[in-house]
């Protein structure tokens, strides 16, 4: 049995008014990848912020392989934390970068310039090693930002949204950088609100909204809460009240209703048989419809029945 | 330990590591050293009293009164013909002698250089009073007697009988700081102020907005090891821009700071205060304007009250007692005390103690108002 390396338990934090975390609880297994999915504002970032120690003022409790997180500073020389802004020295170059932040940690410096050095292969910078980090581009930027969490070797590494604002192209290349780290053994916990992501890369997903957890498992045990249905999507220039009103007047027999707002809104079928009638009914009533598709049960579509809003919401 | 260094250090090479850092730190005050150093030149090299004396006396007693100005704080020497640089010259008129024999009134002439040295200057001129009064009074005694030396050496007790001594009034600013040794010192304390509270400033504030202080906070160093790190990277700019100055004012200028280890002592003490400065207006400030702006208003505010240009001695004393407000001024009046007036660690401490004391209260806001996140 894998051991568990976090176990986070009934942590709550408010901003005045607003809950950011109430009563989450999450644990993970050495090794494991795991996808923290939520839109903005679900609480991951106040999450990662209180378990990297900068944010006070929580109930709760982490504990990290059996001892309390919070009161042995020690315990941080384990752990690595990307945050989601590029926080490093812009004027210095990668691997003076590397040999800062690494130098914050007991680290031989002769260890230090090893790591370094192998980590700017690892993220693919060994020839822009030198170079002012502020001529690097944006995806370039990402991928110090990670080999900077992972300077001291870290057995649990925590990344908050590690490719917001990159092209597609240097979001596969950090991707593949998080499945590799996995795969040698560290844990990852990595907070995103890009479902493709979290599908790709993490052995388990945990769904979180309101700071809850509302769901947790491996990909094919989420998806088994939809169930073996039809998601159909319908999009158009209708209000969320007006299709609702539409919908309660059809018999509605195996159809589930996911999420409806204005302009879209996504319905499972138990018989895909069904869904023609359905949308005979929409027509039927003028809903100005311009598009639907027919989707298999997939992530989305637990997150629509989990949050009932779409992760753009 | 390790973490504090580590961090203060990476916070000195990136000033050292910005593109307009030499031109800040040696250009810019290499400018106002020269202005305020040829605005301030003060005077000669003629520290100890040196007076030429032409004389152009035709008979015995200018010879004898030249003799009477020979005094251990002089340096005299008598001459017949006017040489082409001097200090001060006084000059003995041909008909000096038989002025004297007909107990005529007479006039003699003291020439003086307009760069020369003050106190050098009273110091000759009090010699040459004196030696007036003593040759009027030995005159007086002397009567008509052929022989005034062999006269007075058979009556010893006599030529003493007339002493005359000056005393300046209490207070009187006998020397007033100036040259290259008061504006070195000057520019220096200004450049202290002035690149730890810019570049100390604008960076605790960019590490702020970057997060990169939380990061920071991230690893296994505490919230002490950080702001001791960025506290000890302040003062080591403090230093450099020092040492950058003195090696400077050393090499060109031969600068003299007198007694090294309370120099050294200073400049430590004024940078820790400017250090905890930087800190607090870092954490305050949300923009680089205006970091700029309130660094360079103080550090020039403080610099005119403190007598970084000018010399506090030549103000006047309300402004002068204003200028104390000025944690420039405690360190300005150390070097002067120990450069110009020739004093000891017994006569400046009380200027490290109030140093210290602003160091207290400015590390005292810093703490309060340090944080790591906007």
């Amino acid at each position: 049995m894998q051991q568990t390396i976090l176990e986070i338990k009934n942590l709550s934090k408010s901003y005045g008014e607003t809950i950011a975390l109430a009563n989450f609880s999450l644990s993970l297994k050495k090794g494991e990848v795991l996808g923290l999915l939520g839109p903005n504002g679900a609480g991951k970032t106040t999450l990662i912020s209180i378990l990297s120690g900068t944010l006070r003022d929580f109930t709760g409790s982490a504990s990290f392989k059996g001892q309390d997180l919070f009161s042995d500073r020690r315990l941080k020389n384990l752990i690595g934390i990307v945050p989601q802004e590029m926080a490093f020295y812009e004027d210095l170059g990668a691997l003076e970068n590397l040999m800062f932040w690494g130098g914050l940690y007991d680290i031989p410096k002769k260890e230090l310039k090893r790591r370094a050095l192998e980590l700017l292969a690892v993220v693919e910078l060994s020839a822009r090693a030198k170079e002012p980090i502020k001529k690097f581009s944006g995806g370039m930027k990402r991928r110090l930002n990670i080999a900077i969490g992972l300077v001291h070797q870290p057995e649990l590494l925590l990344l908050d949204e590690p490719t917001v604002g990159i092209d597609v192209q240097a979001k596969v290349n950090i991707l593949d950088i998080i499945r590799n780290i996995g795969q040698q053994g560290t844990s990852v916990v990595f907070t995103t609100h890009q479902l493709s992501e979290v599908e790709q890369i993490c052995s388990r997903i945990a769904i979180m909204d309101k700071g809850v957890v509302l769901a947790e498992g491996t990909l094919a045990e989420l998806i088994r809460i939809v169930g073996e249905k039809e998601i159909v999507e319908v999009s158009g220039e209708f209000s969320a009240d007006a299709f609702s009103a539409i919908i309660r007047q059809s018999d509605g027999n195996g159809m589930e209703i996911l999420s409806v707002t204005d302009n879209q809104a996504h319905l499972a079928f138990a018989d895909s048989e069904r869904i023609p009638a359905m949308m005979q009914h929409l027509f039927k009533h003028h809903l100005p419809i311009s598009d639907l598709k027919i989707k298999s049960p997939n992530l989305e579509a637990v997150f629509l029945k989990m949050t009932g809003r779409s992760l753009r919401d | 330990m390790k973490k504090i260094w580590h961090i203060g250090y990476l916070d000195l090479k990136l000033m050292v590591k910005d593109k307009a850092f030499f031109f800040w730190v040696l250009v810019f005050p290499l400018v106002f050293i020269l202005i305020f150093g040829n605005l301030f030149r003060g005077s000669k090299t003629d520290t100890k009293a040196s007076l030429i004396v032409l004389n152009q006396d035709k008979g015995k007693w200018g010879a004898y009164f030249s003799e009477k100005l020979k005094s251990p704080g002089i340096e005299l020497a008598v001459t017949k013909s006017e040489p082409k640089d001097y200090f001060r010259m006084l000059v003995i008129p041909a008909d000096f002698s038989l002025k004297i024999e007909k107990r005529a009134a007479q006039t003699l002439l003291l020439k003086k250089d307009e760069d020369a040295n003050m106190q050098a200057g009273a110091v000759a001129e009090t010699r040459i009073a004196q030696a007036i009064v003593k040759l009027i009074s030995e005159l007086i005694i002397y009567g008509n007697h052929r022989d005034i030396k062999a006269f007075f050496d058979s009556r010893s007790p006599y030529r003493d009988l007339v002493r005359v001594r000056t005393r300046l009034p209490r207070d009187t600013i006998a020397k007033i700081p100036s040259g290259f040794d008061h504006v070195i010192p000057g520019i220096l304390i200004q450049f202290v102020m002035m690149m730890v509270l810019l570049y100390g400033g604008i960076s605790v504030m960019e590490d702020r907005k970057r997060r990169v202080l939380a990061r920071i906070l991230y690893s296994s160093a505490s919230f002490a090891e950080l702001f001791a790190g960025k506290f000890l990277g302040r003062v080591l700019m403090g230093l450099l821009q020092s040492a950058i100055l003195i090696t400077g004012g050393k090499l060109f200028f031969h600068l003299n700071l007198g007694n090294i280890f309370i120099s050294f002592l200073n400049i430590l003490v004024f940078t820790l205060a400017m250090a905890c400065l930087s800190i607090f207006i870092g954490s305050v400030l949300k923009k680089e304007e205006l970091i700029v702006g309130v660094s360079v208003l103080l550090a020039n505010m403080f610099s005119a009250l403190g007598g970084c240009w000018w010399p506090a001695e030549i103000v006047p004393p309300a402004f002068r007692t204003l200028g104390m407000i000025s944690p420039a001024y405690w360190a300005m009046d150390v070097f002067h005390k120990i450069i110009f007036f020739g004093k000891g660690f017994a006569a400046i401490w009380p200027n490290l103690l109030l140093l210290l004391a602003f160091t207290a209260v400015f590390m005292a806001l810093a703490l309060r108002f340090f944080k790591i996140n906007e």
